[in-house]
């Protein structure tokens, strides 16, 4: 916890003999400070020879404090943040924003769960091309497997004329980020964050980042899970709670990917990362392929406002032969 | 204090190289500091120009962001205030690319060829750079002969249409045969000197640059006798990469043998072949090379009967970018694209003979899409 010692730089209130004072009273740092009896503080500073600028110094640090903390926020800010800047982005592929009602949710963390080969990079990379296109949005890609494919995003887009135009602005919306390790990708995610803080206080009228894709997230979390010390899991559960932030805060859909695992005993599938990581994302969705005839089912495993079990078909878009 | 200013100047990059473990008799070592002191030794600028340009030096140094993004920004050039405020989001965020330029960086990206035409065409010209490509079999379909035949090819000099580079072949299990990679590169040869012919217009066979021999010098052999050595190894490319630059394809044959036998933990095994998995990745997209592994089949049992399946379970199966299934269809071999990011589902068929592997010369010719 911060000493008392740093806050002087900005307030110069909190001098030397404020700090004698609180260090009289067992207080050297802004935890100590929380944890005090705030209305003996207050009394024995007006003992004090300089009981107004103690008292003044007291009324500071807690305001401090006060501008650290979340506001906040009832019911109805809720509904109108949510009516106002959490909108809906089509994911690109007419079954599963008809099972989304809608498609992918800004503000969620969105999961896709499937085995090898199910089609869970089409489905980010349809995705991309989607919000890239028709929402005039930007996408952040991260892939940790070399499956990015510029060609085929290319050609999930659509348009009726002037083809190369229209392709160059959509591809040059979506930027793409290699990361081989976890750490190299909360550095990639706090970059990220204090770019997209700046640009808010610019107020640059490019267009905004709509859409954050990771794929896939289990093979960054994989090599650190499990063994004896609980270091993997803690990271992968602050990795989750930076991507939720950076969704609420502004206003981004985050997409991610995960394998899955055999489940020993009773023989059906189950999602990688275990149980503690089911809780983190708000929308879980199991993707499984029929590999006969190239049809895709997507089912819900976890929804914040729908029920799990519903299913939809889909097929596989092969080539940019129907456009929607 | 000390300490913390040396990490600074550790990762902006002012620092000695190690010294050379034989140095010559007139060595001198340069004890000149490396980072800029306000004012040189031996000039004499004005005192207030010593201090400012040590005042905007320090300005990024004292702005309350964390010190990898500091020494980031220091790194990058923008010293002072006024550097940074000039330029925008956009720019500072260097090491993005967007998917138009990468579009073009795919186009240009060359393949490896297999000899043979028609997993070339369903492999979209051959094994991709830049991928990790997974080929799994059961034994004695011929994956080590894909894996002798595409180490032979990927010298093919730029002229005939191939890469140039070398090749480093790790063999896990002991199946690598110098004379059969001998025979494959002598086909090679004779291959390369009809096609100048034709090229040429002599329609004989002319003299080419290159000889076996020189194929063989240029595959760099390792051979693997426990999976700690495997690791070691992998974490050891990197290096030997970066001295060897002309490595484009790095084989593993095969990926599972130290793997299967003798691993207590399981929990364990996945990690460390995750782990594995990453820094193949790595090294591929970093050098731009090609890495192929090789995999065995195992039995599982799935909806009440049991199936083949790739060895290694279901988290390694995810961490490939393509993956190619040999199987055996009749007498015939025939090999399936199993995942792709880009390429659609097909199977094509083709045949191991003495000069390597071929297309297959059964009558019907077109590949089956699925």
């Amino acid at each position: 916890m911060a000493p008392l010692k740093h806050l002087e730089m900005e307030n110069s209130i909190i001098d030397a003999c404020f700090r004698d004072f609180c260090a009289s009273h067992g207080i050297l740092t802004v935890e100590d400070f929380l944890l005090h009896d705030l209305y003996e503080l207050a009394a024995f500073a007006e003992r004090e020879a300089n009981a107004d600028r103690l008292k003044e110094g007291i009324t500071v640090m807690l305001s401090l404090i006060e501008v650290k903390c979340r506001p906040l926020l009832n019911g109805m800010e809720l509904l109108e943040d949510l009516q106002r800047n959490k909108h809906t982005l089509s994911s690109g592929d007419n079954g599963a924003d008809s099972l989304l009602q809608g498609g992918l949710r800004e503000g969620q963390l969105t999961e896709l769960v499937g085995p090898s080969s199910s089609g869970k990079t089409q489905f980010c990379m349809q995705a991309s091309a989607s919000v890239a296109e028709k929402q005039d949005g930007r996408v952040f890609y991260i892939d940790t497997g070399n499956s990015f494919c510029a060609r085929r995003i290319a050609q999930f887009i659509c348009g009726s004329s002037d083809a190369a135009a229209l392709r160059k602005r959509v591809l040059s919306r979506i930027s793409c980020h290699t990361v081989y390790d976890i750490y190299t990708m909360f550095d990639t995610l706090q970059g990220l964050e204090v770019a997209l803080r700046s640009q808010v206080q610019m107020n640059v009228n490019e267009y905004r980042l709509r859409l954050l894709v990771v794929d896939s997230i289990s093979s960054l979390i994989t090599p650190i899970l499990g063994g004896s010390g609980s270091q993997g899991r803690a990271l992968m559960v602050a990795l989750g709670y930076l991507l939720k932030k950076l969704a609420h805060e502004h206003n981004i859909a985050v997409l991610v990917t995960n394998h899955t695992v055999g489940a020993g005993e009773s023989g059906k599938t189950k999602p990688a990362l275990g149980e503690t990581w089911k809780s983190i994302p708000h929308v879980r969705l199991m993707l499984s392929r029929d590999h006969r005839n190239s049809n895709c089912t997507i089912s819900i495993l976890k929804h914040t406002s729908m029920p799990s079990g519903k299913t939809v078909r889909t097929i596989t878009r092969k080539d940019n032969q129907q456009c929607l | 204090m000390v300490t913390w200013t040396g990490l600074e100047h550790f990762r902006v990059g002012r620092f000695n190289p190690p010294p050379p473990a034989i140095e010559a008799d007139d060595f001198v070592y340069d004890l000149r500091p490396r980072w800029p002191r306000g004012e040189e030794r031996g000039k004499s600028p004005a005192i207030e120009e010593s201090f400012h340009s040590r005042r905007t030096f320090m300005e990024t140094w004292r702005l309350p962001l964390s010190s990898s993004i500091r020494g980031k920004l220091i790194s990058a050039g923008y010293t002072s205030l006024s550097s940074i405020s000039s330029v925008s989001s956009t720019d500072l965020a260097r090491g993005a690319r967007n998917a138009w330029d990468m579009l073009h960086e795919e186009e240009a990206l060359p393949r490896i060829t297999t000899s043979c035409s028609d997993l070339d065409k369903i492999l979209g010209g051959g094994i991709s750079c830049r991928d990790v490509t997974e080929i799994g079999g059961v034994p004695g379909i011929g994956k080590t002969q894909i894996g002798i035949q595409l180490s032979v090819n990927v010298q093919i000099p730029r002229e005939f249409g191939g890469l140039g580079g070398k090749a480093i072949y790790i063999d896990t299990e002991g199946s690598f045969m110098v004379e059969r990679a001998l025979q494959i590169a002598e086909a090679c040869v004779e291959d390369m000197e009809e096609y100048t012919g034709y090229m040429h217009k002599h329609f004989k066979a002319s003299q080419v640059q290159m000889k076996p021999r020189d194929i063989l010098e240029n595959i760099f052999y390792f051979r693997v006798c426990s999976y700690t050595e495997q690791i070691a190894l992998v974490n050891h490319l990197d290096k030997f990469i970066s001295e060897n630059k002309d490595v484009k394809v790095v084989i593993v044959d095969s990926i599972t043998f130290h793997f299967r036998q003798d691993f207590d933990d399981l929990a364990q095994r996945t990690r460390v072949l995750s782990e594995m998995a990453l820094k193949f990745m790595k090294l591929a997209k970093k050098f731009s090379l090609a890495v192929v592994l090789l995999n065995q089949v195992t039995t599982k049992y799935t909806e009440g009967s049991f199936q083949l399946a790739l060895a290694l379970g279901d988290s390694w199966s995810h961490s490939c970018t393509n993956r190619v299934i040999l199987y055996w269809n009749g007498d015939e071999r025939y090999a399936y694209i199993d995942k792709s990011p880009s390429l659609p589902s097909a199977s094509a068929s083709y045949t191991v003979t003495g000069r390597g592997l071929r297309n297959s010369s059964s009558s019907s010719k077109r590949v089956k899409m699925m």
